[in-house]
Order: structure tokens, then C-alpha cells, then sequence
């Protein structure tokens, strides 16, 4: 028998979503609080809702692993090219990230790895060297086509092999990659770690922000003085408070039945054959690709 | 009080304390009896979480001994009391440990080393107890505070005790969730579990409770029926516990003669029939 009246209407709608094989996460809407859930919009965030959650994770981190061994292996900025603007459009359309949201991601890198192709492809000297260059009445700031070269190879090698690491992250959380690593047969103590961090993070971030808005309601952040001594009295506080919180959770573990080992609960997900398939069909385009190139 | 039904949990001059010379719990000697919907009052710090740790397995009384179905407790059967008695914390936060509801619902039943399609058939059965279904594989992180609440009372169901224990469960809990835990609380003494619950609310306990426990600095001082514990003004003012609201207009009533004497009305509702009858 099921809890009566309760949200049926709700349920209905979520289940009527799921069934169109779209996300069953409710981004906004269905509870007020959501909106202020901690963390929407992060990676983990859109990890949990992607339309890929319920693949194999060992696929998955193999798919991700396979692209960016190719990126690095072939090392043409062709293939490259095709890994970024693919695995792209697998992060909007199959992970369900918002095209705006993804750029946002792609921000930080990019930011980096243009200030770093910068200094590859640029020099400077008194004598006028390069292809190109500017008097800068001192120096000669000067390009050389092979270091332009250089850098365009090395940006697109780079966005790559990072977007390849994002349809990991967009695609697996990190509970979920604990578990691949645990049948890797990695450590136990440091599956079961990053099983406790994971959790902990979350838990930790929670307690930070309330009380950072605890502070910030008491003027705690007025100036810069201020603002040091809350930070650093928060960081302390959270300090003693994580302590304690371990303790009550050891409690609330060792209530049910916790031994000293993690038994976590992993949903077996079969890998498909049409999605091993398409993970074939993508080596093949990308090889396919290369010696079309070379 | 008279009981028809079976003892299971006993405790004999129990005693705890977290510090040496600073007293917890002291000589708690009491029986718990199958189906029973107990009540624990007592204002912060009185004792009742200790209490329920104890009854959990999860403290080791310094003092006294514990009998669960006539089989007194030693260190060794601890696991043993913990698999009966299930506990559901008051922050479903710090319950809460794995990264997704039926991995954490699965973490009871698989710490009793079941096997997986056992244990499957108890998640799948908890998550449809407490409504939970289509949050299967959601990370816990991103839920609401009563849907956490709802996860962590599913955590135990899936463990199947025979006795649950709720620290202040209705805490911080918005009347939706409210209602929904009144709900699942009826049903699940309506299948025989014994639920002992921790509360402030004394309206709480006077509308749902059939026996209350009252602490006060770590000892008993009131231990019977709901009405009859409600009556002893002496008992509420030591506790600092307000007398439930109902009972208040209950007795204001019978002062005047314009209620019967012998219906105890424990729900508004039940009060306006007994008026109109």
C-alpha cells in the first residue's frame, strides 16, 4: 500500500517524464527548496540527472579513457577537433547539460590554455626574428609560423582531451566512479575513502554556506578585516564540527550494522550491444579520420 | 498498566555516562511490550537520545543490562540487538551515507550480509513504503529535507526491525512531511512494530501516543499511560512540559459538565463528535 495522497499528482508527471527517456530530476519547480539545493548546476549536479546515468559506468569511463587515448596517441589537431566538437555534443545532447552551462565550463580551461598557447607561439628578442613581429621599441615581440602552429596543435589537443574528461564528469559521479575503481580492484581503503569524501562534501559545503550566511547577516563580511577573521573563525568552527559530525555518523553507522567494511549497494548496468557498438563506430570514424588527414 | 501482548525489551537499572561522575541515565528499569507506541518526553539534554544509543547497541551501559526476548545482551550480541532495534536519527544528514537513495537504503540489509536478491527485494519494498520509488537513483545530496527524512526512516525499514526508535523525527519538518510521517507511523504500528519516538511536541504525543516516558536529568520520573502521564501536573512541571492543548480544553469541559466523562478525545475531530453527541 502506498503512502496515500501524497504528491500522487506529482509522482505521475515525474513518472510520465522518465518515460519519454527524458530526466526524471525536476530541475526547478516541484519543490521550493530545490532551487536552493546546494550544488545545482555543478558537474556532480548534472552527473546525477544525464541521460546517460544508467549506462554501464565501466563503459562509460572506457568511452572517455578511448577518446582521449586518441587525442593524445594521434596527436593531430584534426582529431582533436572532432574529440572536442563530438564529445561536445554528447555533453549537451546525451548528458543534458545546457549549451550555456557547458561553455561555462569550457571557460576555465580555455582561459589557461590561451594564455599558455600564447607564450608558445610568441617571443621575444633584439634581433628581428620570426614571420611576424612588432617593434615595441626595445624588443621585437615576433611569431614564427611553426610556433603558431605549435600552439594551435597544442589547444586543440588540450580541449580535447579535456572534453573528453568532461563526458566523464558530466556522465558518472564520483560514488559511481568509486565503484568502477572498486572492481579495477584499487584499494578498498581508498574506494572507501572517496566514497566518505564524496559525502562529506557535500555535507561540509552545507554546513560552511549556512554559517557563512550566519556571518554575512551579522556584518561578518563588512570589510576586508572582517571578513578574514569570519572566514578564519568559520574554517575553525567547521573544523570541530566535522569532528563531531564524524561522530554522530559512526554512530549512525554502527546502528546498522556497519563492522568496519563498506557494503555499498552498485546497480548492475550491463553494457548494450549497440552501445558497444557506437563506441566502435566512434574508434573507427576517429582512425578513419586520421588517415583521411595524414 | 495492564499488557496483553509479549515483553521484548527489558532493561534492568540501566546506567550511562558519557564522562565519569556525570550521570546520563541512572537505574532506568523498564519493559517494552510488542505494538506498543511510546512516547519519550524530557526536555535537552535529559537523556533520551542516550537512551535510545543504548537500546540500540550502539553505547555500552556502564550499569545494568539489557533483555531483548529474554536473552540478556553481552558485548558479543550486539549486533544482534542492533539487527531488532532500528534507529532513525534525528538529522537525516548524519544517517545518510551513501551516494545514491538505494545504495543507501541498501546499506542496512547488505551490513547483515544478505544475499543480493534479498536484498534488492527490501530496498525496492522500504522505498515503496516510504514513496520513495522514482527517487532510486537520485544522489541524496540533492533532496529535500523531509525527502531525506523519508530516506533515512526507509534506511531502517528495509533493515526490518521489530523495534524503531525515532529521535525527534518530527523536527524541522514542514506539515507536509509532518503528515506523511504520522501516516507512515500508523502503518507501521499497524503491522505490529513497536516505535518508540522521542519528541517536544507534546500535542504530538498526546494525539499519537498509548504510553510516555518522561525524563528528567537522566532519570524516569513518569512512566504510563498517555492520559494518565499528561495528569500529573507535578510530572509536566518538572519536565517543563506544557500540557497538550486538547487535554487542556478536555478537562476545562468536564469541569462544566458539558462533555461525558469517560471519552478522552485525543484528536480535534474526535473532541467536536463528543461535544455533538
Amino acid at each position: 500500500m502506498k503512502l496515500q495522497n501524497f504528491h500522487s499528482r506529482r509522482r505521475r508527471c515525474l513518472i510520465h517524464e522518465s518515460e519519454s527517456g527524458r530526466s526524471s530530476f525536476p530541475a526547478a519547480g516541484q519543490s521550493g527548496s530545490r532551487h536552493f539545493a546546494p550544488g545545482v548546476g555543478s558537474m556532480d549536479y548534472y552527473a546525477s540527472q544525464s541521460g546517460l546515468r544508467k549506462w554501464n559506468d565501466g563503459y562509460k569511463v572506457a568511452a572517455a579513457c578511448t577518446a582521449l587515448l586518441l587525442c593524445l596517441v594521434l596527436n593531430r589537431p584534426e582529431i582533436s577537433a572532432a574529440v572536442f566538437i563530438s564529445m561536445g555534443i554528447v555533453n549537451v545532447r546525451a548528458n543534458l547539460v545546457p549549451l550555456r552551462d557547458y561553455i561555462g565550463f569550457l571557460k576555465i580551461p580555455i582561459a589557461f590554455l590561451a594564455l599558455g598557447s600564447v607564450a608558445i607561439a610568441c617571443g621575444i628578442s633584439a634581433e628581428p626574428l620570426g614571420d611576424y613581429r612588432i617593434w615595441l621599441h626595445w624588443r621585437y615581440l615576433y611569431l614564427t609560423r611553426e610556433g603558431i602552429r605549435q600552439a594551435m596543435e597544442l589547444f586543440f589537443k588540450a580541449m580535447g582531451s579535456v572534453s573528453a574528461m568532461y563526458f566523464l564528469a558530466l556522465s558518472t559521479s564520483a560514488g559511481q566512479l568509486a565503484g568502477v575503481l572498486r572492481k579495477a580492484h584499487v584499494p578498498k581503503i581508498i574506494v572507501e575513502l572517496m566514497n566518505m569524501i564524496y559525502r562529506f562534501i557535500f555535507i561540509l559545503t552545507k554546513v560552511q554556506k549556512s554559517m557563512k550566511i550566519a556571518a554575512v547577516s551579522r556584518l561578518g563580511y563588512m570589510d576586508f578585516k572582517t571578513s578574514c577573521r569570519s572566514f578564519g573563525q568559520t574554517g575553525g568552527n567547521l573544523f570541530l564540527l566535522s569532528l563531531r559530525k564524524a561522530d554522530t555518523y559512526y554512530d549512525a553507522m554502527v546502528s546498522r550494522g556497519y563492522e568496519g567494511e563498506f557494503f555499498f549497494w552498485e546497480e548492475e548496468k550491463p553494457v548494450k550491444f549497440w552501445q558497444a557498438g557506437i563506441l566502435a563506430l566512434y574508434v573507427l570514424g576517429l582512425l578513419f579520420l586520421y588517415f583521411l588527414v595524414k | 498498566m495492564e499488557h496483553n501482548t509479549e515483553e521484548i525489551l527489558r532493561t534492568e537499572q540501566l546506567a550511562f555516562e558519557y564522562q565519569s561522575g556525570r550521570p546520563v541515565l541512572q537505574k532506568l528499569s523498564l519493559s517494552i511490550y510488542q505494538g506498543e507506541k511510546i512516547a519519550v518526553m524530557g526536555s535537552n539534554g535529559a537523556g533520551k537520545s542516550t537512551f535510545f544509543l543504548n537500546l540500540n547497541g550502539v553505547l555500552w551501559p556502564k550499569e545494568g543490562r539489557i533483555v531483548y526476548r529474554g536473552k540478556q545482551i553481552g558485548k558479543k550480541d550486539l549486533n544482534y540487538l542492533r539487527r531488532h532495534v532500528g534507529f532513525v536519527f534525528q538529522d537525516a544528514d548524519n544517517q545518510i551515507i551513501a551516494s545514491s537513495v538505494q545504495a543507501e537504503v541498501a546499506f542496512g540489509p547488505l551490513n547483515l550480509k544478505m544475499p543480493k536478491e534479498e536484498v534488492r527485494q527490501r530496498v525496492t519494498q522500504a522505498l515503496e513504503y516510504m514513496d520513495l520509488l522514482e527517487y532510486r537513483d537520485r544522489p541524496p545530496h540533492y533532496l529535500s529535507g523531509g525527502e531525506k527524512k523519508r530516506v533515512s526512516i526507509a534506511d531502517i525499514i528495509a533493515m526490518k526491525p521489530e523495534i524503531i526508535l525515532f529521535d525527534e523525527p518530527t523536527a524541522a519538518l514542514d506539515p507536509l512531511s509532518g503528515n506523511m510521517l504520522e501516516e507512515a507511523l500508523e502503518k507501521l504500528s499497524g503491522e505490529g512494530k513497536t516505535l518508540l519516538i522521542s519528541t517536544h511536541d507534546v500535542d504530538f504525543a498526546y494525539r499519537w501516543a498509548e504510553r510516555v516516558l518522561v525524563f528528567d536529568r537522566g532519570e524516569l520520573i513518569a512512566d504510563g499511560g498517555t492520559l494518565e502521564v499528561f495528569r500529573q501536573e507535578k510530572v509536566l512541571e518538572q519536565a517543563h512540559l506544557k500540557k497538550p492543548e486538547l487535554l487542556t480544553v478536555y478537562e476545562t469541559l468536564l469541569e462544566r459538565n458539558l462533555i461525558s466523562k469517560d471519552s478522552y478525545p485525543r484528536q480535534a475531530k474526535e473532541l467536536a463528535e463528543a461535544l455533538i453527541s
